[in-house]
């Protein structure tokens, strides 16, 4: 491996700008780091080149650990935005620099700079002044300079934005033709993901601090396993659907899905989040027209035209069975707007315009591995239900998410053996209020069919760490995978906490320990979690109430597969709690 | 040349007018008056008064330690400037307040300041008196004065020039493999070199006029620590307003030497680049 990342963590201010990256790239390979301004790819990307240090982890170049070792001893070659190009030197002084600096003989030299004024296409400029030159041909010089030394590795931070569209394809050609020729590994930061698509081997997208997905261009279009990443990498429109052993229940029909293989034959209908690209949606003037499967009728609200592609939005009609579309601001009730590309062979075969009727088809659909959907906050009275859904740590879920918040009423929540008020069954994550017999409340909600459970105190702020734990094998898996989920729209770091029973501490030990690195390598491997671990010694619900009151700013992930006494356990845990829980049920209710 | 040329301001005729105005009433004529009155001398009596011994020790003093002043602030000013525009901390702006003081300051503050802190009672001065080192009333004296009121010119001068140094240039320096002295020496000090060098004239020029603060603190022994312009106040004190021109146009020429030569510096150091170009 040319780069290895374990772990890398920096602070500023307390809140995380890397959170917990691990990542190997190839010797050779073309390394792209995609994501918003702000996601801490450059940060990431400085911390190889060791301009910033690291709080925690490690970071090795070809095997060798340089985590301590300064930015002039690593040997990797840096290309700035701005090129950083030194204005009183000459373009030869400026390539020779790092030449120079190494009292690298006049000969070699000459040489040397002969071979890549070549390899950047500016012979006979090596006497101009930066100031000179073209923005591209200072990037060029930029980039010629970074390569001198023969450094292992090369860096490019965001090395186009400055330059117009036709220079910044140029550069990008000539940059990928550098990298091939000389067969050096290569990590680009940048935001633009076309350019990422353009240029890549491998993608890795970050927000928040996090590496969310890594994988090869068409890979990560074609079967993102995050929301972030179906809707930075390309428009996407994210529709609430119900998967069932058939495939994807959008809008009244079923259309096969092509996500990865369902992992139980007789599975359980639930709600999941499609991904649904404008290239796949498809316009006809009648439902019988379509050539793929129908979902809703709707009106064309919108036309743009750009080119070799007509992009539009599609108003979805309301109706029973009318996909719920899932926006950005979290609402799904207000516009049903829906994103279409169509190409001009398409646009030919029917053309709309602005305020016409249309039958609108889907042609393919991916379901997101995500086990959050979109949430219900759930009171005594819809008024209470609706207090509770403007709660901020759950708006902002809901906005990051780009999901909805249902209302639900259940004026009978906690009266033992009431039915439910409401006939619809539970979907997504059920939401309510922590207060005094709180516990008991979740435990009803639980016995009827609540799989994932939100417990939040009034005000709750989003966490600066979120605590992690489950009880019992069964629910490993999903417990994991619903921190994952979470933890992905949140800038939290993640904790392990294992908790061996009191009585068994010298005993099981070992055991413990075994316990705790499984779950680590599990968490990494299935769900891209970084996450640290803690052993306790005593009993759950205790421990774990005596971690969370340690200090603000925490949230307790707990996974329980057994409801034996549930209320009688988890009151230390829930009752007037000041820390957000989320309960993951999985088992007989 | 065209007077019709368009910009913000009313009219290039007008404008240009003010400026040659302006610079004849205010510098020119003066300087001029100075020469002429010197001129009606005769050139031996001129000869004698500018070259007697006690003008000569005036000169050096004068001349060596404005220079020596200019130098010292040329090192510390560029510290000062680098710590206010590098750094974060808290009372950043109160100290970059406090550089300008001397500015502020009536000049005679300043050195009646400076002679009661090293005099030998002062503050300071007696604990130095022990050692046999002598502030008050010495050459020291009188450079350290000098310091003190040409400091701001030089720290205000690099400043703007410091903050132009682009943190990146160094970084990609640092990532090519240059230690920190190299840095300093082949990106930051070419950069600043200009800027620098303004420091400098500045700096000299206005410890060169400098009066008030001087005459406190040099104690004023004739071929000592007299200054040339106490020496001057003291020809016109003895209604001698021509010694007085005399010594004038010499201080005027000299002062016009070094700023001419440090122009040409400036100059050559910026043709330097544009012929390496062609």
């Amino acid at each position: 491996m040319s780069i290895t990342l374990d772990q890398v963590t920096k602070h500023y201010g307390g809140m995380p700008v890397v959170n917990d990256v691990s990542l190997d790239i190839g010797d050779g390979e073309f390394f792209v780091l995609l994501g918003p301004s702000g996601s801490g790819k450059s940060t990431l990307l400085r911390a190889v080149a060791g301009l910033s240090g690291v709080d925690h982890g490690r970071i090795s170049l070809h095997g060798r650990d340089v985590t301590h070792v300064a930015a002039r001893k690593r040997g990797v070659g840096l290309v700035f935005q701005n090129y950083a190009l030194f204005r009183h030197m000459t373009v030869a002084e400026n390539i020779e620099f790092a030449l120079r600096v190494r009292w690298v003989r006049t000969k070699a030299r000459r040489q040397r700079l002969k071979e890549l004024l070549r390899l950047v296409s500016l012979e006979g400029l090596e006497r101009r002044l930066p100031a000179q030159l073209s923005g591209g041909q200072q990037q060029r010089v930029a980039v010629a300079r970074a390569l001198a030394h023969k450094p292992e590795v090369l860096l490019l931070d965001e090395p186009f934005g400055a330059l117009d569209a036709k220079i910044r394809e140029e550069l990008r050609r000539t940059i990928r033709e550098v990298q091939r020729e000389l067969g050096i590994t290569t990590v680009l930061v940048t935001h633009d993901q076309e350019e990422a698509f353009a240029m890549a081997d491998r993608i890795g997208i970050m927000n928040l601090g996090r590496l969310l997905e890594v994988g090869a261009p068409h890979d990560l279009y074609s079967r993102p396993a995050t929301r972030f990443v179906a809707t930075f990498l390309g428009a996407a429109n994210l529709i609430l659907a119900r998967r069932s052993a058939d495939g994807i229940q959008v809008g009244g029909s079923t259309i096969a899905a092509v996500d990865r293989p369902a992992g139980a034959a007789g599975m359980q209908e639930h709600e999941v989040v499609a991904v649904v690209r404008p290239e796949e949606v498809e316009l006809a003037p009648a439902r019988e027209a379509l050539r793929s499967h129908f979902v809703a009728h709707g009106v064309v609200s919108e036309m743009v035209f750009t080119g070799p592609l007509e992009s539009l939005r599609v108003q979805l009609q309301n109706g029973r069975h009318a996909p719920q579309l899932m926006h950005s601001d979290g609402e799904s009730t207000a516009d049903q707007l829906l994103q279409v590309t169509r190409t001009q062979h398409e646009q030919r075969g029917f053309a709309v315009l602005p305020g016409q009727s249309v039958a609108v088809g889907v042609r393919r659909a991916h379901v997101l591995p995500t086990p959050l959907s979109s949430f219900t906050a759930c009171a005594s009275s819809t008024a209470l239900a609706e207090s509770l859904s403007r709660e901020p740590l759950l708006t902002a879920l809901a906005a990051r998410m780009k999901t909805r918040i249902a209302l639900r009423s259940e004026p009978r929540l906690g009266v033992s053996d009431a039915a439910c008020s409401e006939e619809q069954e539970f979907v997504g994550t059920t939401v309510i209020a922590c207060q005094a017999d709180c516990a008991h409340r979740a435990e009803w909600l639980l016995r009827r069919g609540v799989q994932d459970l939100l417990v939040l105190p009034a005000g709750a702020r989003a966490p600066q760490r979120v605590l992690i734990h489950w009880m019992g094998e069964a629910v490993r898996s999903a417990t994991l995978a619903m921190s994952a989920s979470v933890l992905r729209h949140l800038p939290a770091e993640a904790v392990y906490v294992s908790i061996v029973p009191g009585a068994l501490a010298g005993a099981r030990g070992a055991p413990g320990m075994r316990e705790l690195l499984d779950a680590r390598s599990e968490a990494q491997a299935a769900h891209g979690l970084e996450m640290r671990t803690e052993m306790r010694f005593g009993e759950v619900a205790q421990e774990l109430a005596a971690r969370l009151a340690e200090a603000p700013g925490q949230m307790l992930i707990v996974g329980i597969s057994d409801l034996t006494r549930f209320a009688e356990r988890f009151r230390p845990l829930l009752d007037g709690g000041q820390w957000p829980v989320l309960i993951v049920h999985r088992g007989p209710a | 040349m065209s007077f019709r040329q368009p910009s913000v301001l009313p009219g290039f005729g007008l404008t240009f007018g003010f400026t040659t105005f302006f610079l004849s009433f205010l510098v020119l004529l003066p300087l001029a008056a100075l020469v002429l009155t010197a001129g009606s001398m005769h050139w031996s009596d001129f000869l004698h008064v500018v070259t007697s011994p006690r003008a000569l020790g005036s000169y050096r003093l004068s001349f060596g330690a404005s220079f020596l002043a200019a130098i010292i602030n040329l090192v510390f000013g560029f510290v000062i400037a680098w710590t206010l525009v590098r750094y974060e901390f808290p009372g950043r702006k109160l100290i970059d307040a406090l550089i300008d003081m001397p500015f502020a300051l009536p000049t005679a503050v300043s050195g009646i300041a400076l002679t009661t802190v090293f005099a030998q009672s002062g503050w300071i001065g007696r604990y130095l008196e022990p050692l046999g080192i002598k502030v008050a009333y010495t050459w020291v004296g009188v450079t350290l004065a000098l310091t003190l009121i040409s400091m701001p010119f030089a720290v205000r001068a690099l400043q703007p020039a410091l903050l132009e140094v682009q943190r990146e240039l160094e970084e990609a320096a640092e990532t090519l493999g240059a230690g920190r002295f190299y840095i300093f020496r082949r990106i930051i000090l070419p950069t600043v070199l200009p800027a620098l060098l303004t420091g400098f004239t500045l700096a000299f020029a206005r410890a060169v006029g400098e009066y008030g603060s001087v005459i406190f603190i040099a104690g004023n022994l004739p071929l000592k620590t007299e200054i040339t312009p106490l020496l001057i106040v003291i020809h016109l004190e003895e209604f001698d307003y021509r010694g007085a021109a005399a010594l004038g146009v010499v201080m005027l020429v000299m002062s016009f030497l070094v700023l001419f030569a440090i122009n040409l510096l400036q100059a050559w150091n910026r043709r330097r680049h544009l012929q390496e170009v062609r």
